[in-house]
């Protein structure tokens, strides 16, 4: 198969800041010259950083699901949340809710890890199958990854709002943080990660 | 006259038309969006920042909910939502909070009115490189909708225990996020910059 032109073979760089082509110059630091931007041929030590910032998220997701998010003291009894807890508590009042913070809460988070995973591990082997389909895969778990925050939004009106004293007390749990650092580092990932290792030819 | 544009998302090399392509174009391989179609011009987007700074002053000046048990009222305003997470002791999370529901949009807004303002004429703004970029660095973690969705999944657990008031707050936060979306897709780093250089010319 005849090699398609790339970036790399014609001496060309694109900026990732402006989207702007330009001719790649042998200096050691090359800046672009619209928005004066970092210019890098491939984004520096994306497979490392993406694959570190993924095994971290992915200990973290174990103890955002298991430790609670959230502690209710009312005058009857204490609670304490989990996230699946929470879900079906809303069940009883609004399923089609109840459905969406499963899916943005505990979907959502799961399918980035792995999605991620499949695209780190598949870019570091530089498998030559079904390159379109993991540059879509990747596109899309970088858009709706963040709506995995819905629940750490939740939890934060919950914790505003019921502070009356004599009747109720609501109060953020470990898990939150854990929750909220799983969002925060799938998408540093999604940023460190660079789509074009994906189309780089096999050894 | 042709020249060549590189697909960020494949390093695949493209050799484009002179003439604007009304309708967006895809990437021959990967099928990322190369080149989106302009949509508004900057008098559109000046309007928009504008609109979506007053909507982001109301729903900060008033409360978002209002909720009343046992004849005790209390409410909450968008900042109430990351205060209360730190009176708690979770700061890292209430900076998150804080973050991704004010200061991100804020920045996006008033950056871009920063940007954009003298470029409608022609002129560049003191330090526009470093401010785009700055942009460019928030604009990932603005998550107004999702917060609107989180507020209302809060309603929906509080509205069985609790008589649930909207707010002036929640009205215009649900504006803001439609407004934020208009705006973030009529100034893309790609619209931008050719606005930028339309002006240099």
């Amino acid at each position: 198969m005849k090699a398609l032109p790339t970036g790399r073979s014609l001496g060309l760089l694109v900026c990732m800041q402006c989207r702007a082509t330009v001719r790649a110059l042998q200096v050691a630091y090359p800046r672009c010259p619209r928005c004066y931007a970092h210019l890098y041929q491939r984004k520096p030590h994306s497979l490392a950083l993406t694959a570190a910032l993924l095994i971290c998220a992915a200990i973290l997701y174990i103890p955002a699901n298991l430790l609670p998010v959230m502690y209710t003291r009312t005058i009857f009894d204490d609670e304490e949340d989990t996230i699946m807890s929470g879900v079906l508590v809303l069940l009883h009042s609004s399923w089609p809710i109840a459905v969406l913070v499963f899916i943005a809460s505990i979907v959502v988070p799961l399918l980035k890890i792995l999605s991620l995973g499949v695209v780190v591990f598949s870019a570091w082997r530089r498998s030559p199958r079904y390159r379109t389909q993991r540059s879509e895969l990747f596109r899309m778990v970088e858009f709706i990854g963040r709506w995995s925050m819905l629940d750490v939004y939740a939890i934060s009106m919950l914790v505003a709002l019921v502070q009356i004293r004599s009747l109720a007390f609501v109060s953020v749990g470990w898990g939150a943080l854990a929750f909220a650092a799983v969002v925060v580092l799938t998408t540093f990932a999604a940023r460190t990660f660079d789509e074009r290792l994906l189309w780089e030819t096999p050894p | 006259m042709s020249s060549v544009i590189v697909c960020p998302s494949c390093d695949l090399a493209h050799r484009v038309g002179v003439a604007p392509a009304s309708k967006g174009t895809r990437c021959a391989r990967c099928r990322a969006p190369l080149q989106r179609p302009e949509i508004g011009n900057i008098d559109t987007a000046i309007a928009l920042s504008l609109c979506a700074l007053v909507l982001f002053f109301l729903s900060n000046a008033y409360p978002l909910v209002t909720i009343q048990v046992n004849g005790t009222t209390r409410a909450t305003t968008l900042l109430g939502a990351a205060l209360g997470i730190y009176s708690q002791g979770h700061a890292g999370l209430a900076a998150l909070v804080f973050l991704t529901t004010v200061v991100g949009p804020f920045l996006q807004i008033t950056s871009l009115l920063y940007l954009l303002l003298p470029l409608r004429h022609a002129r560049e703004a003191p330090g526009q490189n470093t401010i785009f970029r700055l942009l460019a660095q928030v604009r990932p973690w603005t998550f107004v909708e999702v917060f609107m969705l989180g507020v209302l999944v809060a309603l929906v657990r509080l509205s069985a225990y609790a008589l649930v008031v909207p707010g002036v707050a929640l009205w215009s936060c649900g504006l803001l996020m439609l407004t934020l979306a208009a705006l973030t897709s009529r100034t893309t780093p790609g619209q931008f910059w050719s606005w930028v250089e339309r002006s240099r010319a």
